[in-house]
């Protein structure tokens, strides 16, 4: 095993680990190679976020393990960050994804799941939280320049408001600027389409291949 | 000494207790879990569904208690942590009285404690639906007349609002929903008036504590004898709308229903943690929801949170951990604990009837009271449930009155190796089942017979696995 190798399989295991500490440390160790922070991302660090979610799928790791992989790879990337140029960081970026549960809606527990598993495929999410207004997702989308906007809801009462936000985007322009996904507990692929969303997410992992797809087709080749 | 009252409680919820981010109350929750499951040796088994160690129950209670101690609860809408000290909580757990009284005049019953494999039937068994998502008016009349014609169903949960209200699409947080709950609750006096039991007991789960005020009348409401859900969310977590409504619930003096679980897969982490956390959250029922006070009763189920993302409260690992919850709250404490169970499958399938029966073997054998929500399928569509449901529920919860544990396990054992391989993402988690115009005459309010021949094939294979039925 290289050098370069060894650094590659220290930024997995700090990730897999769960050990930001560890994860900051070997970012370092990267740099001070020369290696190319992509691949530091995508050959180290991102792998090991990718096992947590595939161990989340089968049961074997939980929520919490999600958010620390995460935790501790933001830890690395913050050291990769400044050796990076722009084209670099938007290179590693399969989307911006802006996402809360609708108005009215305090369940987070699955927008927790779906936001750390958008983030261990390379997403750039920033998570609203619950009893998030349809004005307040647009607003954010825009700000940061969002790909897509991901909703859930859990009650069929807090639904409507899935289609005030394809409502409100419509009536301000912008309904071609963002791609809409949605998902939840009462939530259907009928739903999805009856009021004009983009994709659906029956779970975590759907909703992430919904979130791929859309972006493939909007870059045209796979992201 | 008595433990603290609502005020104090609610003091420490809104104004005086620590502020801290949402994600800090869970990661330590989580850290906390991890440890105690260590410390007190507490071990997932997928071949006993119901376990009959009471070491291990015992196990669970204790480190389910120290557990609460540690994390206390946390309300989101002012990041305060709600904690009690050991004296408080010693305290809370002495001032339950170990019973409550629900309905009214002829339908008056009086829940009690009941023992680990207890002979006593189960002195109320609720049955509901969930996510009813029926029309208003004379079908949703009829939906709960189905249910109150039952002879042993001694009260039954209210889902949560219609989806219209005079015609109109509701939204949460509206007048129309607030309106909803007061029409819901007409409509189900209504239903136990034409089955002939005006004073049936019934558990509201209007989701906005407005509608449950507005909803609230001694006579053609929620009465005083019947009861307000409110909501433990995952995990040891409130909110003012919640606290609304156990503060309303205390004011105008009518039943608290407490629904909570632990979520396998969510904060508390695999099937060991949500455990515990079912066993903490029902310490958090007594101590911040105070259902040491008047008449009030919890309901403990299992979720899960991580894919495949089905099999609510039915699943091998929820059963397993529902089983041992049960029976350390029963062994350890004097709350009143009623079942919950969500189920894969629709309305009038096979396996609706064994998901039901394999979450019963779990309850009413390990020390619960009876079972006090109906079952539902996710992805719910409209009409779906019917009497027939919970005239099974009451029928298997009186049959399994005085069944060993060991029975249990093997009833559970056999019915999850049935159905439990048809959870699958293809299947979107199981046969969708059929709506209540198809189950029964509407006409003549009776099921029809090939429904009844499903009921009567799901009871012959209990009957063939060793369970005993009244006749």
């Amino acid at each position: 095993m290289s050098i370069e190798e060894r650094v590659l399989q220290k930024l997995y295991e700090a990730v897999l680990n769960f050990d930001s500490t560890a994860a900051e440390n070997a970012a370092k160790e990267a740099m001070a190679l020369n290696m190319d922070p992509i691949k530091a991302i995508e050959e180290g660090l991102a792998r090991g976020l990718r096992e947590i979610g595939d161990k989340f799928e089968r049961g074997e790791l939980y929520l919490p393990h999600l958010i620390m992989g995460a935790d501790a790879m933001e830890a690395a990337i913050k050291v990769l960050e400044g050796h990076m140029t722009q084209s670099g960081l938007e290179a590693i970026n399969r989307g911006t994804v802006v996402i809360g549960t609708v108005e009215g809606d305090i369940h987070d527990l699955g927008l927790r799941i779906v936001s750390s598993m958008l983030r261990a495929n390379g997403f750039k999410v920033y998570d609203l939280g619950f009893n998030t207004k349809s004005l307040d997702f647009i607003e954010k989308a825009k700000e940061v320049n969002a790909d897509i906007i991901a909703v859930s809801s859990l009650m069929t009462t807090t639904m409507p408001f899935m289609k005030d936000l394809i409502e409100a985007l419509e009536a301000s322009g912008l309904r071609s600027k963002f791609l809409v996904i949605v998902g939840g507990g009462p939530v259907t692929e009928q739903w999805a389409k009856e009021i004009g969303a983009d994709g659906y997410g029956r779970d975590a992992a759907e909703a992430v291949r919904a979130a791929r797809e859309l972006m493939k087709r909007k870059r045209g080749s796979a992201p | 000494m008595t433990s603290p009252n609502l005020w104090e409680v609610l003091d420490r919820a809104c104004n005086t207790g620590p502020v801290i981010p949402g994600k800090d109350f869970d990661m330590k929750l989580f850290h906390t879990v991890t440890r105690l499951i260590k410390e007190h040796d507490i071990k997932y088994d997928p071949n006993t569904p119901v376990t009959s160690d009471d070491g291990l129950a015992d196990e669970a209670w204790k480190a389910g208690r120290e557990l609460f101690e540690e994390v206390g609860s946390y309300c989101i809408n002012s990041g305060r942590v709600i904690k009690f000290d050991s004296s408080e909580i010693g305290d809370g757990l002495r001032d339950l009285r170990g019973d409550a009284v629900v309905g009214d005049g002829a339908e008056r019953r009086v829940l009690s404690l009941r023992s680990v494999e207890d002979k006593r039937p189960p002195s109320i068994v609720c049955g509901g639906v969930i996510e009813s998502d029926f029309p208003e008016g004379e079908n949703f009349v009829k939906l709960y007349q189905s249910i109150a014609q039952e002879p042993f169903i001694d009260g039954f949960y209210v889902g949560p609002p219609l989806h219209t209200s005079e015609g109109r699409l509701v939204r949460s947080g509206t007048p129309l929903e607030m309106h909803s709950g007061k029409s819901m609750a007409t409509w189900v006096r209504e239903a136990v008036r034409r089955a002939g039991r005006p004073g049936l007991h019934f558990i509201s789960a209007c989701t906005p504590s407005i509608a449950n005020v507005a909803a609230s009348d001694p006579i053609e409401g929620i009465r005083r004898s019947d009861g307000i859900v409110a909501t433990i969310m995952p995990e040891l977590k409130t909110d003012y709308e919640n606290l609304n409504k156990v503060t309303f619930a205390h004011d105008y003096g009518c039943v608290k229903h407490i629904y909570n679980g632990g979520m396998i897969g969510g904060w508390a982490g695999g099937p060991e943690g949500a455990l515990l956390a079912s066993i903490a959250n029902a310490l958090m029922a007594v101590m911040v929801y105070k259902i040491n006070v008047g008449s009030s009763y919890n309901a403990l189920g299992y979720l899960r949170a991580s894919a495949p993302n089905y099999s609510a409260f039915v699943t091998r690992p929820c059963i397993w951990g529902s089983s041992i919850g049960s029976q350390a709250l029963s062994r350890n404490t004097k709350i009143i604990n009623t079942g919950l169970a969500m189920t894969n499958a629709g309305p009038g399938t096979e396996m609706q009837f064994q998901e039901m029966a394999a979450a019963q073997c779990a309850a009413i054998p390990c020390g619960r009271e009876g079972l006090s929500q109906g079952a539902r399928r996710f992805k719910v569509r409209p009409l779906l449930g019917s009497g027939l449901e919970n005239r099974f529920w009451s029928e298997v919860g009186y049959a399994m009155a005085g069944v060993k544990r060991d029975l249990a396990n093997t009833i559970a054992n056999s019915l999850l190796a049935k159905y439990e391989t048809k959870i699958t993402r293809e299947s979107d988690g199981g046969p969708p089942g059929y709506t209540f115009d198809e189950i029964y005459d509407l006409t003549t309010l009776k099921p029809r017979q090939q429904f009844i021949d499903v009921y009567e094939k799901a009871k012959k294979d209990l009957e063939d696995l060793g369970l005993e039925f009244r006749n």
